[in-house]
C-alpha cells in the first residue's frame, strides 16, 4: 500500500464574482514506503493546498488523494500519519506536556504508554526543561519543537511536514536532521515541504517541484548529482522556466 | 462510542485547563462579589417585606450573567481554534469532525455549567444569610437551567459555523433574551393579521425557546415542586432540539475547508 497516492488532483477555491482560483491543477504523484520526499515550489505554487488535501482539511475539487489506500478525508487514515503544520500555534494556555497529552489522547494513546512517549519526545526535541512552561511563554523555535514532538506521537508510519525547519536556529536544524534520520531508520516515510534547499539536498531521496499547481519536475537526488551545479541553481532555473530544464536538455540532446 | 468519549474527555480536560488559566472564572468571581455587595446593602437597610423583590433581583442577575457567559464561551470554541490555527494539529488526529464538534459542545457546556453552579450556590448562600429561604423547587430550577445551558451551547456552536463571531454573539443573545417574546409576537400577528392557528403553532415550535428553561419566577413566588415528568419532557426537548442544532452545525462543518 502506497503511503501517498495523488491522482489528477485539482483544488480550486471559489471567489465572489470572479472565476475560481485553481491552486492545484491536475497533480499526480506517489510516495513509496520508506522514502524521504521533498515537496518544493515557490510561494503560492500549491504546496500547502496539496498538503491540506492530503490531511483532509480541504476536500479535493476533482481527482483523488489517498493515504495508505484510504481516502484522505477518512479519519482512520490519520491514525498512521504525523503532521506538522506550517506556522502552527499551540494553545497559549497549555504547557508542552499538556499539549502533547491532549494530542496523544486524541490519537488514542493513554496511560503509561502516553506518559512515556511524551517524556521521550520532549527529550528528543530538547524541550524537557520547558515541559511545564505555558506555550505563550515559549519562543517561536521552541513552539516549532513542540510541533515536531506532536507530529511524532504514536510513531506514525508517514510524516507530513509543512515548512519543517521554519523558526529553528542552526542547532535546531541539525537536531531536526538527526531526528528525521532516526525516523527514517525506524522505517517511517517522510514527505515534507521546505524552502531550505540545502536541508532538502542533505536528507531527501527524491524531490518533486510544483509550479502554479502543476508538477513540473520529479527526480531522485542521486540523478541530479553531476548534472546540475546545485539543487538551488536547478530549482531556480526550473521554476523560472516553468518546466523541467533537465528534461528539456535531455530532449534537445 | 468509547473512542468518542475518550476524545470528548481529552477536549474537556484541555478546555477546563484553558478556562482556569485564561481567568474566565475571575469574571464569575467578580460578579459573585458584586452580588455579595448588593446583598450587603439589602442587609444594611433590612429586607423585611422585600423577600420576593430580593429573590427576583438575585435570580434575574444570575440568569442574565449565565446567559451572557454561556454565549461567549460557546461562541469561541471552534472559531478561536481556526483563528489561532490550533485546529490543524487537532484535526490531524484520527478524529472525525463530528467528534470534534461534540467534544467542543461538551467543553462549552461543562465550562458554562461550572460558572452557573458557582453563581447559583453563592446566591443561595447570600439569600440564606439574609434570612430568605427558598423552596425545594430551587433544585429543579438549577437542573432545568443546566439543561438550558447545554441547549444554548448547541445553538451557539452551530451558528458559529455559519457566521462571524461578532454576528453569532449578537444573534445568539437576541435569540436567548428575546425567545420569551416569540409567543407574544406570534399572538399579536394572529390578532392583527389573522395568521392561521396551524402556522402559528408551527412557527412557535420551530423558533428556539431558551425561555422554556427558566423557572426563576416559580422560585421567586415559592411554588411547589413541578411534576418531574415536566423536567423529563424538557430534557427530551433539550436533547432533540439541541441535537438538531448540532446536526445543522455538522452539516456545514463536515465539508468546510479548514483554515
Amino acid at each position: 500500500m502506497l503511503p501517498i497516492e495523488v491522482s489528477h488532483l485539482v483544488v480550486a477555491y471559489r471567489r465572489w464574482f470572479k472565476p475560481p482560483f485553481c491552486a492545484v491543477d491536475d497533480l499526480s504523484f506517489v510516495v513509496r514506503e520508506g522514502e524521504i520526499v521533498g515537496f518544493l515550489g515557490a510561494n503560492g505554487a500549491g504546496k500547502t493546498s496539496t498538503i491540506k488535501t492530503l490531511m483532509g482539511f480541504q476536500p479535493p475539487t476533482a481527482g483523488t488523494a489517498r493515504i495508505f489506500g484510504m481516502d484522505a478525508t477518512d479519519a482512520r487514515a490519520r491514525q498512521l500519519v504525523g503532521f506538522l503544520p506550517e506556522t502552527a500555534l499551540y494553545s497559549p494556555y497549555l504547557t508542552p506536556y499538556e499539549t502533547l497529552r491532549l494530542y496523544g489522547e486524541l490519537h488514542g494513546l493513554r496511560g503509561r504508554q502516553l506518559k512515556a512517549q511524551i517524556e521521550a519526545l520532549l527529550e528528543a526535541v530538547n524541550l524537557s526543561h520547558k515541559a511545564h512552561t505555558l506555550n505563550k511563554n515559549l519562543s517561536k523555535g521552541m513552539l516549532q519543537r513542540v510541533g515536531i514532538a506532536q507530529a511524532l506521537l504514536g510513531d506514525p508510519k508517514l510524516l507530513i511536514l509543512d515548512e519543517v525547519s521554519s523558526g529553528l536556529d542552526p542547532i535546531g536544524k541539525r537536531e531536526l536532521r538527526d531526528l528525521l534520520a532516526t525516523q527514517r531508520a525506524r522505517g517511517a516515510t517522510i514527505f515534507f515541504s521546505s524552502h531550505e534547499l540545502a536541508e532538502v539536498a542533505s536528507i531527501c531521496d527524491r524531490i518533486l517541484i510544483i509550479h502554479r499547481g502543476r508538477l513540473i519536475a520529479e527526480h531522485r537526488l542521486s540523478d541530479l548529482t553531476g548534472r546540475v551545479e546545485s539543487l538551488e541553481d536547478y530549482f531556480i532555473r526550473t521554476v523560472q522556466a516553468g518546466r523541467d530544464i533537465l528534461l528539456e536538455e535531455a530532449n534537445a540532446a | 462510542m468509547t473512542r468518542t468519549l475518550q476524545i470528548t474527555r481529552a477536549l474537556m480536560t484541555a478546555g477546563l485547563l484553558e478556562t482556569l488559566r485564561r481567568k474566565d472564572l475571575y469574571v464569575v468571581l467578580i460578579l459573585t462579589l458584586l452580588l455579595t455587595l448588593g446583598a450587603s446593602a439589602f442587609r444594611a437597610f433590612g429586607v423585611q417585606g422585600l423577600e420576593i423583590f430580593v429573590k427576583d433581583v438575585a435570580l434575574t442577575a444570575i440568569g442574565v450573567m449565565t446567559t451572557v457567559l454561556t454565549v461567549l464561551i460557546a461562541a469561541r470554541q471552534i472559531p478561536e481554534e481556526m483563528q489561532r490555527r490550533t485546529i490543524y494539529p487537532l484535526m490531524a488526529r484520527p478524529i472525525t469532525r463530528g467528534q470534534l464538534l461534540l467534544g467542543k459542545w461538551a467543553t462549552a457546556t461543562m465550562t458554562a455549567s461550572l460558572c452557573f453552579v458557582i453563581l447559583a450556590l453563592t446566591t443561595l448562600g447570600l439569600l440564606l444569610t439574609l434570612g430568605i429561604g427558598v423552596k425545594p423547587i430551587f433544585v429543579q430550577y438549577v437542573l432545568l437551567k443546566l439543561l438550558g445551558i447545554g441547549w444554548l451551547c448547541a445553538v451557539v456552536i452551530a451558528l458559529s459555523l455559519y457566521m462571524t463571531p461578532a454576528a453569532n454573539v449578537t444573534l445568539s443573545l437576541i435569540l436567548a433574551f428575546g425567545s420569551g417574546l416569540f409567543g407574544r409576537l406570534l399572538l399579536m400577528a394572529h390578532w392583527e393579521h389573522d395568521l392561521s392557528a396551524l402556522w402559528l403553532n408551527l412557527l412557535y415550535g420551530v423558533l428556539p425557546h431558551y425561555d422554556y428553561f427558566d423557572m426563576s419566577k416559580k422560585v421567586v413566588f415559592d411554588w411547589d415542586l413541578a411534576p418531574w415528568w415536566v423536567l423529563g419532557a424538557m430534557a427530551g426537548y433539550a436533547v432533540l432540539n439541541g441535537g438538531a442544532w448540532l446536526l445543522i452545525g455538522w452539516l456545514r462543518f463536515r465539508k468546510q475547508t479548514i483554515g
